[in-house]
């Protein structure tokens, strides 16, 4: 009798933990996993980050069209042995919206990806190496907008012979 | 009592920031705005207690938004329109820009009222402001009248100034707006039993708000 009720005390903990969070926050933008990336030593490969931005949002683009405009940019911190050698981002999209009809704007919306190209250094052991990073981005909706955030962006790299 | 205990720990933990509580939650009209010290673009130091006695227009924006530069000029028109009746707009900026970008794009724009620099806190203070534009609009006494999040038409803004004009230390109540009619439609009736020609209706009668 006592066992049966046992999981309401963790579930109302888990409730309280989960109204803690801050309702306000909206997941403007989600990553996709990325898929097990093998690379030999001394090569190179194209890993496509995905991404997927809120229905009701859109975020600017890598090139806005005001410099007062904050761009989507994404930024990776990698091991000694691998460097990132480009990132492309995709054009964005001129669109205008009820709060500039006149003006538009160069943004994203739906699904983006990003390129970067990694490059593993002739020579590097054979292993897992983490790439970690955050796609930073600024999200309007129809009519207000939102503070800039960071998005966790990770990976690995898992270099072969 | 352990799941009161539980639901309290969640929402304690909700209102606690990294920065301190947040002051207002939920419904803030007629909650007294929280007082804050900001400096200005020209680096003087402003209280809102400083505007105790006057309606304030206290707007939240930033130089990265584009629905806030629509409303701009808007409130640039009402601090003009509004200002003898004691109307006091105020800008607080949420930029991560320089106070000198700032003070450029405002002079860009014709701002002709007190650009603030925000801080985490005032945004704490005022409930986590997350959406910009964000505007309150506080009565002569410091309580807030309303609330306003997202871009809106002009004329709700405007509606929203003049409800605030009359609200707080001065309020326009119902038995008083009686009172105005009545004293209207008497001095018409006194006008209309006098000789034709003569206008001698009171600045008070006369006076439509």
């Amino acid at each position: 009798m006592k066992l049966r009720f046992a999981w309401i005390f963790p579930a109302l903990l888990l409730t309280g933990c989960l109204w803690a969070q801050n309702l306000n926050d909206k997941p403007f933008v989600i990553m996709a996993p990325v898929g097990n990336v093998q690379v030999r030593a001394g090569a190179t490969k194209d890993v496509s980050l995905d991404f997927r931005i809120g229905s009701e949002f859109h975020i600017n683009s890598h090139m806005p069209k005001s410099p007062l405009l904050i761009p989507t940019s994404l930024k990776l911190i990698v091991p000694a042995s691998v460097i990132i050698a480009d990132v492309k981002y995709p054009t964005g999209q001129d669109e205008s919206f009820p709060f500039s009809p006149d003006e538009k704007l160069n943004v994203y919306s739906g699904d983006f990806s990003i390129d970067a190209l990694v490059k593993v250094a002739a020579g590097t052991a054979a292993g897992t190496y983490p790439i970690k990073g955050e796609l930073r981005f600024q999200a309007c909706d129809h009519s207000a907008c939102y503070p800039p955030r960071n998005l966790p962006v990770q990976f690995q790299v898992t270099v072969v012979k | 009592m352990a799941i009161m205990a539980m639901l309290a720990f969640g929402k304690y933990a909700r209102q606690e920031r990294k920065h301190g509580p947040i002051k207002l939650v939920g419904n803030v009209q007629g909650v007294r705005a929280p007082d804050f010290t900001l400096t200005s673009l020209d680096g003087s130091k402003v209280k809102l207690s400083d505007f105790r006695g006057k309606a304030v227009l206290l707007n939240f924006w930033a130089t990265w938004c584009p629905p806030c530069k629509v409303e701009m000029p808007w409130f640039e028109e009402l601090q003009k329109q509004y200002g003898k009746d004691g109307l006091v707009v105020l800008g607080v900026a949420m930029d991560d820009s320089e106070p000198a970008s700032i003070a450029k794009f405002a002079s860009e724009m014709g701002v002709n009222y007190p650009l603030l620099l925000g801080t985490d806190q005032v945004s704490d203070d005022y409930g986590d402001v997350q959406y910009l534009p964000t505007t309150f609009y506080i009565a002569r006494d410091g309580t807030i009248v309303d609330k306003m999040t997202g871009l809106l038409e002009r004329k709700d803004i405007e509606d929203a100034v003049r409800k605030t004009l009359n609200a707080g230390a001065h309020p326009v109540s119902g038995q008083q707006n009686q009172a105005r009619a009545a004293n209207k439609a008497a001095a018409m009736k006194a006008l209309e039993a006098k000789e034709p020609g003569r206008d001698e209706l009171s600045a008070e009668g006369n006076t439509d708000r």
